[in-house]
């Protein structure tokens, strides 16, 4: 997996992508109408642009499962997460761990949502070292690893059953909430034709 | 003070009816001509057409107000229909009250004559199922209608917009806000209905009604809370979990007055649909947690906390089986963790070891020897039995020379706990003797107060006559507990509303109140400033807690004891506690000021 691999912002990473793939197209269209006699073969170089063009798509995908994983997390859609990782797939989210679908659904259904699990992630945030954010795609386009560069909410649960913990708990509320710099290491696979999560590691700083 | 009007039943105890549909489009059917009212209504809208338009997706409303009594409504471009209407003035605000014949819906309009800024409150009944049954859906499980189907219960929908007229449409719009939060109000209605308000969250408030309930028990509600100006506010409320019934009045805070709406079935189904005015004393205002600068506007989602609907009512033998072969004190000796309410939790006493004393209560109450095997266990008897029996103990110092500790009493059904106050400064012992059940549920609990002395070697002689007492002097404080560490950890205040109950509000991470609600709660003074105070979280979650509150450290040492489906267990309380305030309100409840 070391075809094609960016660095550059999140910002760019994530946003300029379809700004990317829109000069990627114009550029297409330009290099068909002034393409010199001498260079490479019409079909190379349709070859290479849809090679590009599909970089990109994957990209766009993998930004979009990304997101979507941070959003449904961060308004506690517990119950649609699972969705997006692989059979096989295994997280680690601040010692909170599971391996294979099923266990990841029980991860965010149950320890997520009746803060059962001792730590919880809440949030995530692009932090300063986002500049330093990667995404790789093997040749093949259908395995990808990324790391993201954020800031966390971690969050311990309310310990207890009593009343006020009860009614606090339905407010959404923790016992404590804290931001904590680290990085997400991700990694996907594409199953027919759709992108997966088949890892997601978070590590502190 | 009136005469008090007491009710066998308070509102958490009333079995109200779980009305079917058909039922409540019949009760409601007297709502097409109008509400009641006991003075004349405004007639400022007469002849008047109103076209309001709203934001969000919300309807745009135009009215003919044909008469003072009767208007022409079409929504949203629809066809017209007529309905009764009142009206109220309040300064320059109008507050309109409408249903929609035929239907269980209706509107209530408080429409700003100056400005143009409307907030639109669409209500109807019959709506909780569908919430319910969507909530469920989004949470991947059944829904639940253990309680029924609560179609008398009113729902509301809240729109802020403005009345189209000449020059462009006004941009403002009133907010929801916390410019009330901390606000206590007495009012007396037009109609003579007398009640104490307490504004003590952003979404929840409560109230005692002294009319209509005698004013024993103060009980909460989802409430909304809208700024018009610095001075005018919009408060609205839903009995949920009793009878459902809807409130919605505008408050004046320049002239303590206010203009209100009642609207649903009372505890004889029968239907309340009356305008009111009314004249309020301001009774206090506590503090408020939120930073400089939030102002509750953005205050998300008002949640509702259901305990009636989400209690799990045991029967008798589930609840033998855990109070005879499920009952925990303290760990079983391992002692209590820092979880639930004793993350603040006191040194513990253990220098008891090997003492022996004996709490001697009057009129009959029980008589306990007692021999601390050491700082966890002791052996207790009634005096004159022969048989002693082991148990775990905690025991604390709340204040000095104030110890307070508590036990499990025999492995009977129903089973009961001490907890014992000794005052080695005088000699005097009060003793709340907790047991399990209710008249109204096996999986509640009952506190029983005894006071009297003790005697023990070298304690003081104890007096003839004085004894801790009961006490009113709580009557109206609100006091923060931090129950757990972190940011923003677990804390409520609790309001100590009359002698005999109070409420507790939870903050939201933000600072501000959240969710509330209420049960009876006693106050016994034990020294100046030092307090046991005791609750049962009735038709909620069962439980008997009792603190000693000591007012100059600020911090608690008290037991919980609650039995359900875990078992039985006897824990600790201890807290660190600030205090948010005082409501003047003792002369409102027929209490000496």
């Amino acid at each position: 997996m070391t075809a094609h691999t960016t660095q550059r912002s999140r910002r760019a990473f994530f946003l300029q992508g379809g700004a990317v793939l829109g000069a990627g197209v114009a550029s297409t269209v330009g290099a068909a109408a002034l393409t010199p006699a001498n260079a490479k073969a019409p079909d190379e170089h349709s070859k290479n642009l849809q090679q590009q063009l599909n970089d990109f798509a994957n990209r766009e995908a993998i930004r979009q499962l990304h997101l979507t994983f941070t959003s449904r997390l961060e308004h506690q859609a517990y119950e649609h997460l699972p969705d997006l990782f692989d059979e096989h797939a295994h997280v680690q989210l601040s010692g909170v761990a599971a391996a294979g679908k099923p266990a990841i659904a029980r991860l965010f259904a149950e320890q997520y949502r009746n803060q059962q699990a001792p730590v919880m992630h809440g949030a995530y945030r692009p932090n300063a070292l986002q500049q330093n954010d990667a995404l790789t795609l093997n040749e093949s386009g259908s395995h990808a690893s990324a790391t993201y560069h954020v800031d966390v909410q971690v969050n311990t649960p309310l310990q207890g059953d009593c009343t006020a913990a009860q009614m606090a708990r339905l407010q959404g509320q923790m016992a404590d909430c804290r931001w904590e710099s680290g990085r997400l290491e991700a990694s996907y696979v594409k199953t027919r034709g759709e992108w997966k999560i088949a890892s997601l590691r978070y590590l502190p700083s | 003070m009136s005469t008090r009007n007491y009710k066998p039943l308070q509102m958490h105890r009333i079995p109200y009816t779980d009305l079917t549909e058909e039922q409540v489009t019949q009760a409601l059917r007297p709502t097409a001509s109008g509400p009641a009212s006991r003075y004349p209504l405004s007639n400022v809208l007469a002849g008047k057409r109103l076209k309001i338009v709203t934001d969000a997706g919300g309807p745009t409303l135009e009215y003919h107000f044909r008469t003072g009594r009767e208007l022409e409504l079409s929504e949203n471009g629809g066809k017209r229909v007529k309905a009764g209407y009142g009206a109220l003035e309040s300064r320059n605000l109008v507050l309109v009250s409408h249903m929609i014949p035929g239907t269980q819906r209706g509107y209530k309009l408080v429409v700003d004559q100056h400005s143009r800024l409307a907030t639109v409150f669409e209500v109807y009944f019959s709506g909780y199922a569908e919430q319910e049954i969507a909530a469920a859906k989004a949470a991947n499980r059944e829904p639940q209608f253990k309680n029924g189907r609560r179609n008398r219960e009113a729902q509301r929908r809240i729109w802020f917009g403005y009345v189209e007229g000449d020059g462009p449409a006004p941009t403002a719009r009133h907010t929801f806000t916390n410019r009330m939060e901390g606000k206590g109000i007495y009012w007396r209605q037009d109609n003579d209905i007398e009640i104490l308000e307490f504004y003590l969250s952003i979404l929840y408030s409560n109230f005692i009604e002294l009319t209509r309930f005698g004013g024993e028990m103060t009980v909460c509600a989802p409430s909304d809370y809208i700024m018009v100006s610095d001075h005018q506010f919009i408060y609205s409320r839903i009995e949920c979990e009793f009878s459902g019934t809807y409130t919605l009045q505008i408050v004046d805070l320049f002239d303590m007055t206010q203009a209100g709406v009642r609207l649903g079935l009372n505890e004889k189904d029968e239907l309340e649909y009356y305008m009111y005015t009314g004249q309020g004393e301001l009774t206090g205002q506590i503090a408020t947690f939120e930073v400089f600068g939030n102002n509750g506007e953005t205050r998300g989602p008002r949640r509702v906390y259901r305990p009636i609907e989400t209690f799990d009512v045991m029967t008798d033998d589930e609840v033998k089986e855990q109070v005879l072969n499920h009952a925990h004190a303290f760990g079983d000796g391992k002692g209590s963790g820092a979880a639930g309410m004793g993350g603040y939790k006191s040194e513990r006493i253990t220098h008891f070891a090997g003492k022996k004393l004996t709490v001697r209560m009057d009129n009959g109450g029980p008589v306990i020897d007692y021999e601390f095997v050491d700082g966890g266990k002791l052996k207790w008897r009634y005096e004159g039995d022969s048989h002693w029996r082991e148990a775990w103990y905690e025991m604390y110092e709340p204040d000095d020379k104030l110890y307070f500790f508590a036990h499990l009493l025999d492995a009977e059904f129903p089973r009961s706990c001490a907890m014992v106050a000794i005052d080695l400064k005088n000699g005097l012992s009060t003793v709340v003797k907790g047991t399990t059940g209710t008249p109204f549920r096996n999986n509640e609990t009952t506190p029983t107060y005894y006071f009297g002395v003790f005697e023990m070697e070298g304690a003081p002689t104890p007096p003839t006559y004085l004894r801790h007492g009961w006490t009113d002097e709580m009557v109206g404080e609100a006091v923060t507990w931090n129950y757990q560490p972190g940011n923003p950890g677990l804390t409520s205040m609790h309001f100590y509303a009359t002698p005999t109950t109070y409420s507790w509000i939870i903050f939201q991470p933000d600072g501000s109140g959240g969710m509330q609600w209420s049960s009876p709660g006693w106050y016994s003074k034990l020294r100046d400033g030092v307090y046991i105070m005791a609750w049962v979280e009735e038709a909620c979650n069962g439980t008997l807690g009792v603190i000693c509150f000591n007012k100059r450290t600020m911090h608690d040492a008290g037991f919980g004891y609650h039995v359900g489906r875990n078992g039985l267990s006897l824990s600790v309380v201890g807290a660190r506690a600030r205090h948010a305030g005082k409501f003047d309100i003792k002369k409102y409840i027929g209490l000496k000021g």
